[in-house]
Protein backbone atom coordinates (compact mmCIF):
# COMPACT_ATOMS: atom_id res chain seq x y z
CA UNK A 1 0.00 0.00 0.00
CA UNK A 2 1.41 3.37 -1.04
CA UNK A 3 0.80 6.60 0.89
CA UNK A 4 -0.04 9.83 -0.91
CA UNK A 5 2.79 12.41 -0.39
CA UNK A 6 1.61 15.45 1.57
CA UNK A 7 1.66 18.50 -0.66
CA UNK A 8 3.18 21.51 1.06
CA UNK A 9 3.53 25.23 0.28
CA UNK A 10 6.57 26.14 -1.84
CA UNK A 11 7.41 28.98 0.57
CA UNK A 12 6.41 27.36 3.90
CA UNK A 13 7.23 23.63 4.10
CA UNK A 14 5.25 23.28 7.36
CA UNK A 15 1.98 24.32 5.79
CA UNK A 16 -0.26 22.24 3.56
CA UNK A 17 -0.82 23.37 -0.02
CA UNK A 18 -4.04 25.21 -0.64
CA UNK A 19 -3.76 26.45 -4.23
CA UNK A 20 -1.51 26.42 -7.30
CA UNK A 21 -0.03 29.59 -8.81
CA UNK A 22 -1.35 29.82 -12.35
CA UNK A 23 1.81 31.60 -13.53
CA UNK A 24 4.64 29.46 -12.12
CA UNK A 25 2.67 26.35 -10.99
CA UNK A 26 4.07 26.51 -7.44
CA UNK A 27 1.98 25.12 -4.59
CA UNK A 28 0.80 27.77 -2.17
CA UNK A 29 -0.59 27.85 1.35
CA UNK A 30 -3.60 29.98 2.28
CA UNK A 31 -1.39 32.88 3.30
CA UNK A 32 0.74 32.89 0.15
CA UNK A 33 -2.12 32.52 -2.34
CA UNK A 34 -3.64 35.71 -3.69
CA UNK A 35 -6.51 35.84 -6.09
CA UNK A 36 -6.35 38.41 -8.88
CA UNK A 37 -9.06 38.55 -11.49
CA UNK A 38 -10.38 35.21 -10.16
CA UNK A 39 -7.02 33.43 -10.63
CA UNK A 40 -4.59 32.28 -7.92
CA UNK A 41 -1.07 33.73 -7.98
CA UNK A 42 1.95 33.65 -5.69
CA UNK A 43 3.39 36.96 -4.37
CA UNK A 44 6.43 37.14 -6.73
CA UNK A 45 4.26 36.49 -9.82
CA UNK A 46 1.69 39.04 -8.65
CA UNK A 47 4.46 41.60 -8.06
CA UNK A 48 5.87 40.90 -11.55
CA UNK A 49 2.42 41.42 -13.07
CA UNK A 50 1.97 44.65 -11.15
CA UNK A 51 5.36 45.96 -12.29
CA UNK A 52 4.53 45.04 -15.88
CA UNK A 53 1.27 47.02 -15.67
CA UNK A 54 2.93 50.05 -14.10
CA UNK A 55 5.81 50.11 -16.58
CA UNK A 56 3.36 49.91 -19.48
CA UNK A 57 4.34 52.52 -22.02
CA UNK A 58 2.01 55.48 -22.47
CA UNK A 59 4.10 56.94 -25.26
CA UNK A 60 1.04 57.39 -27.48
CA UNK A 61 -0.75 59.36 -24.76
CA UNK A 62 2.31 61.51 -24.03
CA UNK A 63 2.82 62.37 -27.69
CA UNK A 64 -0.87 63.04 -28.33
CA UNK A 65 -1.41 65.27 -25.28
CA UNK A 66 1.88 67.16 -25.80
CA UNK A 67 1.17 67.74 -29.51
CA UNK A 68 -2.42 68.88 -28.88
CA UNK A 69 -1.28 71.17 -26.02
CA UNK A 70 1.34 72.88 -28.20
CA UNK A 71 -1.17 73.22 -31.03
CA UNK A 72 -3.77 74.65 -28.64
CA UNK A 73 -1.23 77.15 -27.32
CA UNK A 74 -0.81 78.59 -30.83
CA UNK A 75 -4.51 78.34 -31.68
CA UNK A 76 -5.41 80.08 -28.42
CA UNK A 77 -3.10 83.03 -29.23
CA UNK A 78 -4.63 83.27 -32.72
CA UNK A 79 -8.19 83.06 -31.37
CA UNK A 80 -7.33 85.80 -28.87
CA UNK A 81 -6.26 88.10 -31.72
CA UNK A 82 -9.20 87.24 -33.99
CA UNK A 83 -11.84 87.64 -31.30
CA UNK A 84 -10.13 90.74 -29.95
CA UNK A 85 -9.94 92.38 -33.38
CA UNK A 86 -13.58 91.50 -34.02
CA UNK A 87 -14.70 92.95 -30.67
CA UNK A 88 -12.50 96.05 -31.11
CA UNK A 89 -14.08 96.63 -34.51
CA UNK A 90 -17.57 96.32 -33.05
CA UNK A 91 -16.95 98.60 -30.07
CA UNK B 1 -13.47 64.91 8.20
CA UNK B 2 -16.49 65.29 5.99
CA UNK B 3 -19.89 65.38 7.62
CA UNK B 4 -21.83 68.17 5.98
CA UNK B 5 -23.75 67.05 2.89
CA UNK B 6 -22.76 68.38 -0.50
CA UNK B 7 -24.16 71.91 -0.79
CA UNK B 8 -22.92 75.31 -1.92
CA UNK B 9 -22.59 76.64 1.63
CA UNK B 10 -20.77 73.53 2.92
CA UNK B 11 -18.33 73.67 -0.03
CA UNK B 12 -17.63 77.38 0.55
CA UNK B 13 -17.31 76.96 4.34
CA UNK B 14 -14.86 74.06 4.08
CA UNK B 15 -12.93 75.77 1.29
CA UNK B 16 -12.55 78.98 3.33
CA UNK B 17 -11.23 76.96 6.27
CA UNK B 18 -8.74 75.04 4.09
CA UNK B 19 -7.57 78.13 2.19
CA UNK B 20 -6.84 79.80 5.54
CA UNK B 21 -4.66 76.81 6.49
CA UNK B 22 -2.64 76.84 3.27
CA UNK B 23 -2.61 80.61 2.72
CA UNK B 24 1.03 80.90 3.71
CA UNK B 25 2.89 80.37 1.43
CA UNK B 26 0.77 78.55 -1.15
CA UNK B 27 -1.87 81.24 -1.74
CA UNK B 28 0.97 83.70 -2.25
CA UNK B 29 2.53 81.39 -4.84
CA UNK B 30 -0.82 81.07 -6.59
CA UNK B 31 -1.22 84.88 -6.65
CA UNK B 32 2.37 85.53 -7.79
CA UNK B 33 2.06 83.05 -10.68
CA UNK B 34 -1.39 84.37 -11.69
CA UNK B 35 -0.34 88.05 -11.67
CA UNK B 36 1.64 88.09 -14.96
CA UNK B 37 -1.18 86.32 -16.81
CA UNK B 38 -3.96 88.59 -15.57
CA UNK B 39 -1.96 91.74 -16.21
CA UNK B 40 -0.91 90.50 -19.66
CA UNK B 41 -4.64 90.04 -20.38
CA UNK B 42 -5.26 93.59 -19.13
CA UNK B 43 -2.49 94.97 -21.39
CA UNK B 44 -3.90 93.01 -24.35
CA UNK B 45 -7.42 94.37 -23.73
CA UNK B 46 -6.05 97.90 -23.31
CA UNK B 47 -4.18 97.77 -26.63
CA UNK B 48 -7.26 96.38 -28.37
CA UNK B 49 -9.45 99.22 -27.10
CA UNK B 50 -6.73 101.73 -28.00
CA UNK B 51 -6.38 100.38 -31.55
CA UNK B 52 -10.12 100.04 -32.12
CA UNK B 53 -10.91 99.40 -35.79
CA UNK B 54 -7.15 99.52 -36.58
CA UNK B 55 -6.65 96.31 -34.59
CA UNK B 56 -7.29 94.34 -37.79
CA UNK B 57 -4.20 95.93 -39.37
CA UNK B 58 -1.93 95.31 -36.36
CA UNK B 59 -2.29 91.53 -36.22
CA UNK B 60 1.45 90.86 -35.77
CA UNK B 61 1.73 93.22 -32.81
CA UNK B 62 -1.37 91.71 -31.19
CA UNK B 63 -0.11 88.19 -31.87
CA UNK B 64 3.13 89.04 -30.07
CA UNK B 65 1.13 90.28 -27.06
CA UNK B 66 -1.10 87.18 -27.20
CA UNK B 67 2.04 85.00 -27.29
CA UNK B 68 3.35 86.61 -24.08
CA UNK B 69 -0.08 86.21 -22.52
CA UNK B 70 -0.10 82.49 -23.34
CA UNK B 71 3.42 82.06 -21.92
CA UNK B 72 2.18 83.64 -18.67
CA UNK B 73 -0.87 81.35 -18.88
CA UNK B 74 1.36 78.23 -18.64
CA UNK B 75 3.11 79.61 -15.52
CA UNK B 76 -0.24 80.48 -13.91
CA UNK B 77 -1.56 76.92 -14.48
CA UNK B 78 1.46 75.47 -12.69
CA UNK B 79 0.85 77.79 -9.73
CA UNK B 80 -2.80 76.85 -9.72
CA UNK B 81 -1.99 73.13 -9.65
CA UNK B 82 0.48 73.58 -6.79
CA UNK B 83 -2.19 75.42 -4.80
CA UNK B 84 -4.81 72.76 -5.64
CA UNK B 85 -2.41 70.06 -4.42
CA UNK B 86 -1.72 72.04 -1.23
CA UNK B 87 -5.48 72.28 -0.58
CA UNK B 88 -5.98 68.56 -1.18
CA UNK B 89 -3.08 67.64 1.14
CA UNK B 90 -4.41 70.02 3.80
CA UNK B 91 -7.89 68.47 3.59
CA UNK B 92 -6.44 64.96 3.90
CA UNK B 93 -3.96 65.61 6.72
CA UNK B 94 -5.76 68.43 8.52
CA UNK B 95 -2.65 70.64 8.60
CA UNK B 96 -0.71 72.90 6.23
CA UNK B 97 1.40 70.88 3.79
CA UNK B 98 5.14 71.39 3.40
CA UNK B 99 7.22 71.11 0.26
CA UNK B 100 5.12 68.08 -0.78
CA UNK B 101 2.69 70.53 -2.38
CA UNK B 102 5.34 71.43 -4.95
CA UNK B 103 5.61 67.86 -6.20
CA UNK B 104 3.00 68.14 -8.94
CA UNK B 105 3.41 65.18 -11.30
CA UNK B 106 4.29 66.07 -14.90
CA UNK B 107 1.35 63.96 -16.15
CA UNK B 108 -1.02 66.05 -14.05
CA UNK B 109 0.51 69.31 -15.31
CA UNK B 110 0.40 68.25 -18.95
CA UNK B 111 -3.18 66.94 -18.77
CA UNK B 112 -4.42 70.03 -16.95
CA UNK B 113 -2.59 72.31 -19.36
CA UNK B 114 -4.25 70.57 -22.29
CA UNK B 115 -7.75 70.76 -20.75
CA UNK B 116 -7.39 74.38 -19.62
CA UNK B 117 -5.97 75.45 -23.01
CA UNK B 118 -8.92 73.83 -24.75
CA UNK B 119 -11.38 75.54 -22.40
CA UNK B 120 -9.57 78.88 -22.71
CA UNK B 121 -9.80 78.60 -26.48
CA UNK B 122 -13.55 77.88 -26.35
CA UNK B 123 -14.04 80.61 -23.76
CA UNK B 124 -12.31 83.29 -25.87
CA UNK B 125 -14.01 82.19 -29.09
CA UNK B 126 -17.44 82.39 -27.43
CA UNK B 127 -16.72 85.55 -25.43
CA UNK B 128 -19.63 87.41 -27.02
CA UNK B 129 -22.20 84.85 -25.84
CA UNK B 130 -21.44 85.54 -22.10
CA UNK B 131 -23.01 82.20 -21.07
CA UNK B 132 -20.37 79.96 -22.67
CA UNK B 133 -17.42 81.59 -20.81
CA UNK B 134 -19.32 81.00 -17.53
CA UNK B 135 -19.77 77.36 -18.48
CA UNK B 136 -16.05 77.15 -19.30
CA UNK B 137 -15.24 78.66 -15.88
CA UNK B 138 -17.23 75.87 -14.19
CA UNK B 139 -15.55 73.15 -16.26
CA UNK B 140 -12.09 74.70 -15.63
CA UNK B 141 -12.85 74.60 -11.91
CA UNK B 142 -13.83 70.95 -12.12
CA UNK B 143 -10.69 70.29 -14.18
CA UNK B 144 -8.41 71.71 -11.48
CA UNK B 145 -10.28 69.66 -8.87
CA UNK B 146 -9.94 66.38 -10.78
CA UNK B 147 -6.43 67.04 -12.17
CA UNK B 148 -4.63 65.10 -9.42
CA UNK B 149 -6.44 61.87 -10.34
CA UNK B 150 -4.97 61.83 -13.86
CA UNK B 151 -2.40 59.04 -13.64
CA UNK B 152 -1.57 58.76 -17.35
CA UNK B 153 -1.67 61.26 -20.22
CA UNK B 154 -4.88 60.94 -22.18
CA UNK B 155 -6.99 63.17 -24.41
CA UNK B 156 -10.36 61.83 -23.27
CA UNK B 157 -9.83 60.67 -19.65
CA UNK B 158 -9.73 64.18 -18.06
CA UNK B 159 -13.05 65.07 -19.68
CA UNK B 160 -14.58 61.75 -18.56
CA UNK B 161 -13.58 62.52 -14.97
CA UNK B 162 -15.04 66.02 -15.24
CA UNK B 163 -18.28 64.62 -16.66
CA UNK B 164 -18.52 62.13 -13.79
CA UNK B 165 -18.13 64.82 -11.12
CA UNK B 166 -20.15 67.32 -13.16
CA UNK B 167 -23.37 65.39 -12.49
CA UNK B 168 -23.79 67.70 -9.47
CA UNK B 169 -24.48 70.53 -11.91
CA UNK B 170 -26.57 72.62 -9.54
CA UNK B 171 -23.88 72.95 -6.84
CA UNK B 172 -21.07 73.46 -9.37
CA UNK B 173 -23.05 76.26 -11.08
CA UNK B 174 -24.02 77.82 -7.75
CA UNK B 175 -20.35 77.94 -6.69
CA UNK B 176 -19.46 79.63 -10.00
CA UNK B 177 -22.24 82.20 -9.59
CA UNK B 178 -21.08 82.97 -6.05
CA UNK B 179 -17.64 83.72 -7.50
CA UNK B 180 -19.11 85.93 -10.23
CA UNK B 181 -20.71 88.05 -7.48
CA UNK B 182 -17.51 87.83 -5.42
CA UNK B 183 -15.50 89.15 -8.39
CA UNK B 184 -17.66 92.29 -8.48
CA UNK B 185 -17.25 92.77 -4.71
CA UNK B 186 -13.49 92.14 -4.95
CA UNK B 187 -13.20 94.71 -7.77
CA UNK B 188 -14.95 97.32 -5.63
CA UNK B 189 -12.59 96.47 -2.75
CA UNK B 190 -9.47 96.69 -4.92
CA UNK B 191 -10.64 100.08 -6.27
CA UNK B 192 -11.38 101.15 -2.68
CA UNK B 193 -7.89 100.08 -1.60
CA UNK B 194 -6.36 102.25 -4.35
CA UNK B 195 -8.58 105.17 -3.30
CA UNK B 196 -7.65 104.74 0.36
CA UNK B 197 -3.96 104.60 -0.55
CA UNK B 198 -4.30 107.80 -2.54
CA UNK B 199 -6.19 109.50 0.29
CA UNK B 200 -3.49 108.52 2.79
CA UNK B 201 -0.77 109.55 0.33
CA UNK B 202 -2.35 112.98 -0.20
CA UNK B 203 -1.49 113.78 3.42
CA UNK B 204 2.18 113.62 2.45
CA UNK B 205 3.49 116.60 0.54
CA UNK B 206 6.06 116.70 -2.24
CA UNK B 207 4.29 114.64 -4.89
CA UNK B 208 1.78 115.33 -7.60
CA UNK B 209 -1.45 114.17 -5.96
CA UNK B 210 -3.62 115.67 -8.71
CA UNK B 211 -1.94 113.55 -11.36
CA UNK B 212 -2.49 110.39 -9.31
CA UNK B 213 -6.14 111.37 -8.79
CA UNK B 214 -6.54 111.25 -12.56
CA UNK B 215 -4.71 107.93 -12.86
CA UNK B 216 -6.70 106.26 -10.06
CA UNK B 217 -10.11 107.32 -11.32
CA UNK B 218 -12.92 105.29 -12.89
CA UNK B 219 -12.59 107.38 -16.08
CA UNK B 220 -9.12 105.86 -16.67
CA UNK B 221 -9.52 102.71 -18.77
CA UNK B 222 -6.19 101.27 -17.63
CA UNK B 223 -7.14 101.67 -13.98
CA UNK B 224 -10.42 99.81 -14.56
CA UNK B 225 -8.59 96.95 -16.33
CA UNK B 226 -6.02 96.80 -13.52
CA UNK B 227 -8.78 96.63 -10.92
CA UNK B 228 -10.51 93.77 -12.79
CA UNK B 229 -7.19 91.89 -13.09
CA UNK B 230 -6.44 92.50 -9.40
CA UNK B 231 -9.87 91.24 -8.35
CA UNK B 232 -9.48 88.04 -10.37
CA UNK B 233 -6.01 87.42 -8.93
CA UNK B 234 -7.25 87.99 -5.37
CA UNK B 235 -10.11 85.51 -5.87
CA UNK B 236 -8.00 82.81 -7.54
CA UNK B 237 -6.96 80.89 -4.35
CA UNK B 238 -10.55 80.84 -3.03
CA UNK B 239 -11.91 79.72 -6.39
CA UNK B 240 -9.37 76.88 -6.68
CA UNK B 241 -9.98 75.91 -3.04
CA UNK B 242 -13.75 75.82 -3.57
CA UNK B 243 -13.56 73.56 -6.61
CA UNK B 244 -10.99 71.19 -5.06
CA UNK B 245 -13.27 70.90 -2.02
CA UNK B 246 -16.32 70.45 -4.26
CA UNK B 247 -14.70 67.66 -6.30
CA UNK B 248 -13.51 65.91 -3.16
CA UNK B 249 -16.91 66.13 -1.48
CA UNK B 250 -18.76 65.04 -4.62
CA UNK B 251 -16.38 62.08 -5.09
CA UNK B 252 -16.59 61.07 -1.45
CA UNK B 253 -20.38 61.22 -1.41
CA UNK B 254 -20.49 59.16 -4.59
CA UNK B 255 -18.28 56.39 -3.16
CA UNK B 256 -19.92 56.37 0.31
CA UNK B 257 -16.58 57.18 1.95
CA UNK B 258 -18.16 59.91 4.08
CA UNK B 259 -20.41 57.38 5.82
CA UNK B 260 -17.48 54.98 6.33
CA UNK B 261 -15.32 57.76 7.81
CA UNK B 262 -18.14 58.93 10.05
CA UNK B 263 -18.84 55.38 11.23
CA UNK B 264 -15.14 54.82 12.04
CA UNK B 265 -15.03 58.08 13.98
CA UNK B 266 -18.11 57.07 15.96
CA UNK B 267 -16.58 53.70 16.76
CA UNK B 268 -13.32 55.17 17.97
CA UNK B 269 -15.09 57.86 20.05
Amino acid sequence: MTTQPIRVCAFHDQRPAFAVCMSCAKLLCQECASQWDGIWHCSPCLAAKRTAIHSESHAGGWIAVSAVSILLLFVCAKVMVWTGALLAGLL
Amino acid sequence: MIRAPLSTSSVLDEAAETVRKVASPWAALSIVTALPYRFAQAVFADRLIQLGIDAQHRANYLLMLAGWTMAAFVVSRWGRLVFARAVRLAVESGRAPGAAALRVRFTVLLDYLYVSLFLECVSIATLMTCLAPLLCTIVTGLAVGTAESNDRPSLAAPFRRIAKIGTNVRTATAVALVFVCAAAVAAVNVAGAFGAGLWLGSAIGGWDAQRWMLIVSPSNRRFILTVIAGALVALEPFWVGAYVTFVRKAGVVESGDDLRQWFEELRSA
